[in-house]
């Protein structure tokens, strides 16, 4: 098995190569998911998953930004994305005046687009907010004082019950305006794609820009960072408005009856803001195309173990006759992605997908490469000794 | 050659009741290597912290090329042309060592074209002996390499003074080799470098300059000779009997 997959690696890597055949399966899953829901045998259901699947891979991508890469490890992205979504609705549904500036917003007066708009800003200046409470805080602490923040704003949602709606949630203009139900499914599923494609360009092209290297030299050592130049204050907060316009975007389009049609308190809770730490960290991350895959892939497979069918070896049948088990796994499947989170966390902490995007990428040849050249002081000295003679 | 002008005016740091540095005043205007020595506790961490913008003196002045740097932030600092490294150092280790090059190279010039900039690593690489480990995590590196690492930094942000906090300590001796030929080659660059060393006999071989700390006082400031048999110093480092 072993000596095929070598045999396959070396095709490879005198053929066309890893990148390339990286950037070919990339290609083709695109075209996968731009087919998908041509296909007439799928139902709306199984568009519905996909579309949330998408969904949650922009949340857990961009939550890899800015925990993975900027080392920052908020538990207060789902409340960014509510703030988007939230805002947007009560905009659409009252409207808003800025006495100072003159600026009177009549519910009549602004479209779903626009309400989205303002959503996605507001999470951006919340983002700026937090993100400059948070200078000083690093690690545990700001864990915490993000879970502060997330719990205060799921309760004022939950409680100021006249204007939210309260636990009953809060109803979006909806974006899309269209009668029958399965094209509307279709355009929903095409819409929120295209959202997570121009999500991850965001989100790779600065994490490959000077501001991605600076966001991970901030993670490794802040003091360090700032020794060297960089303005941890200016990219600390940077980050956090970033990746919450990115997510308030999303949730507020994802609200706007596009995946869902309200939101809810319920949605703001740890527990989903725990799932997307889990599928980023399940899907790698350190790697912003493997935490939006973790969480696609995760998302589904929650989705497909709804019901599990067994069917019985041996012509063995059931109570009632039928040769298949059907087992209604309830929370049970959530207790399973926490056994593959467990492993995930002891075995590979670079999440499951990281040997297939280093092998794609070559970078595991590199690292072999490299550990052949370490070397104690001791060793290196002696080097330099051997060259001076 | 670039402008040196680093000056400190009386520049104090209290923590509560301990006066950690204590009206210090001097002055760097040409490509000095100055040696910075003192017991443990004299305050030479505590004031490389001041200079470099990592702490805000509590009265006094630092300028530096005619600009106030006190109370800057460190990144500003850095910029102005003072650079740095740590007593522990601090490779940024989950980044390959061309990244850690990289990051005060773009940082120092945000316009600045990546192959040139790694051209530039390299060629420090190189000096400093560590070239074949650019690829490498910089974790992975040893101790000595990490101090190698360190000064190679540095010299990505091109500054005017450089504050090198115990760059011998605990490297093996062949590679203090390397890094005193780096100090000297820097220093022959038109830079001025202020190291603090325990190891005496690396500092009166490379010191020019010899500034002495005690209790966060400056008690001595001159050549290493005429420092070295100063009574005050000879007192600070033996220590005298408390009855006197």
């Amino acid at each position: 098995m072993m000596a095929l997959f070598r045999r396959f690696e070396s095709a490879i890597d005198n053929g066309i190569g890893r990148r390339k055949l990286g950037y070919l399966l990339i290609a083709l899953i695109i075209v996968f998911f731009l087919w998908f829901p041509n296909d007439a045998s799928q139902s709306n259901y199984a568009k519905t998953v996909f579309i949330s699947g998408f969904f949650y891979a922009i949340m857990s991508s961009s939550w890899a930004l800015l925990a993975g890469i900027a080392g920052q490890f908020s538990f207060g992205h789902m409340a960014f994305m509510g703030i988007g979504a939230y805002v947007a609705g009560l905009i659409a549904r009252d409207g808003i005046t800025f006495a100072l500036l003159g600026i009177n917003i009549t519910p009549e007066s602004i479209s779903a687009i626009g309400s989205i708009i303002i959503g996605t800003i507001v999470a951006g200046a919340v983002g700026l907010v937090i993100g400059w409470l948070l200078l000083r805080l690093r690690a545990a602490y700001l864990a915490l004082f993000t879970i502060a923040f997330s719990e205060l704003f799921r309760i004022m949602m939950l409680t100021e019950y006249d204007y939210t709606g309260g636990s009953n949630g809060l109803s979006l203009r909806p974006l899309l305006q269209i009668a029958d139900v399965n094209v509307a499914r279709q355009v929903e599923y095409y819409l929120m794609f295209a959202l997570l494609i121009v999500c991850l360009l965001g989100l790779y092209w600065v994490a490959n820009s000077p501001i991605g290297l600076f966001l991970r030299t901030m993670r490794e050592d802040e003091d360090a960072a700032s020794a060297l130049g960089v303005n941890v204050v200016r990219y600390k907060i940077l980050v956090f408005v970033f990746t919450s316009m990115i997510v308030g975007c999303a949730g507020a389009i994802f609200y706007s009856d596009v995946g869902s049609e309200r939101i809810i308190p319920e949605q703001l809770e740890i527990l989903q803001m725990s799932l997307i730490i889990a599928y980023a960290v399940i899907g790698g991350m350190e790697s912003l195309i493997g935490a939006a895959a973790g969480a696609f892939i995760s998302r589904y497979l929650l989705e497909a173990m709804r019901q599990v069918v067994i069917t019985l070896p041996f012509r063995l049948t059931t109570a009632d006759g039928s040769d298949a088990f059907v087992w209604d796994t309830g929370f049970w499947r959530f207790a399973l992605f926490g056994v593959v989170m467990v492993f995930t966390l002891r075995y590979m902490r670079n999440g499951l997908l990281y040997p297939f995007i280093t092998w794609f990428s070559g970078r595991d040849i590199a690292m072999k490469e490299t550990v052949s050249i370490r070397e104690s002081d001791d060793e290196h000295a002696a080097r330099l000794e051997t060259d001076d003679e | 050659m670039s402008e040196i002008n680093l000056e400190l005016n009386k520049v104090s740091k209290r923590f509560g009741g301990n006066q950690a540095v204590d009206h210090v005043s001097f002055s760097v205007t040409k490509p000095e290597l100055i040696g910075m020595i003192g017991p443990n506790g004299a305050g030479k961490t505590t004031l490389t912290n001041l200079m470099s913008g990592m702490l805000k003196p509590s009265s006094g002045t630092i300028y530096l090329n005619g600009r106030r740097i006190d109370g800057h932030p460190a990144y500003d600092v850095t910029r102005a042309g003072l650079g740095r490294t740590f007593q522990i150092t601090r490779a940024l280790g989950r980044m390959t060592v061309m990244e850690n090059m990289l990051v005060p190279g773009l940082a120092h010039n945000p316009g600045a074209r990546r192959p040139a900039l790694a051209a530039r690593a390299h060629e420090i690489l190189s000096l400093l002996t560590i070239d074949h480990l650019t690829n490498e995590l910089s974790r992975a590196l040893s101790g000595g390499q990490r101090k190698l690492l360190e000064l190679g930094r540095l010299l990505m942000l091109d500054p005017s003074v450089i504050i090198l906090d115990e760059p011998f300590a605990g490297v093996h001796p062949r590679l203090q080799d390397t890094i005193s030929n780096y100090i000297h080659r820097v220093h022959e660059s038109g830079k001025a470098i202020i190291f603090i060393s325990h190891n005496m006999g690396a500092v009166f071989e490379l010191s020019q300059r010899l500034i002495v700390l005690h209790h966060g006082a400056l008690i001595a400031d001159g050549e290493p000779h005429v420092v070295r048999s100063d009574p005050a110093v000879i007192d600070a480092y033996l220590g005298h009997d408390e009855d006197d």
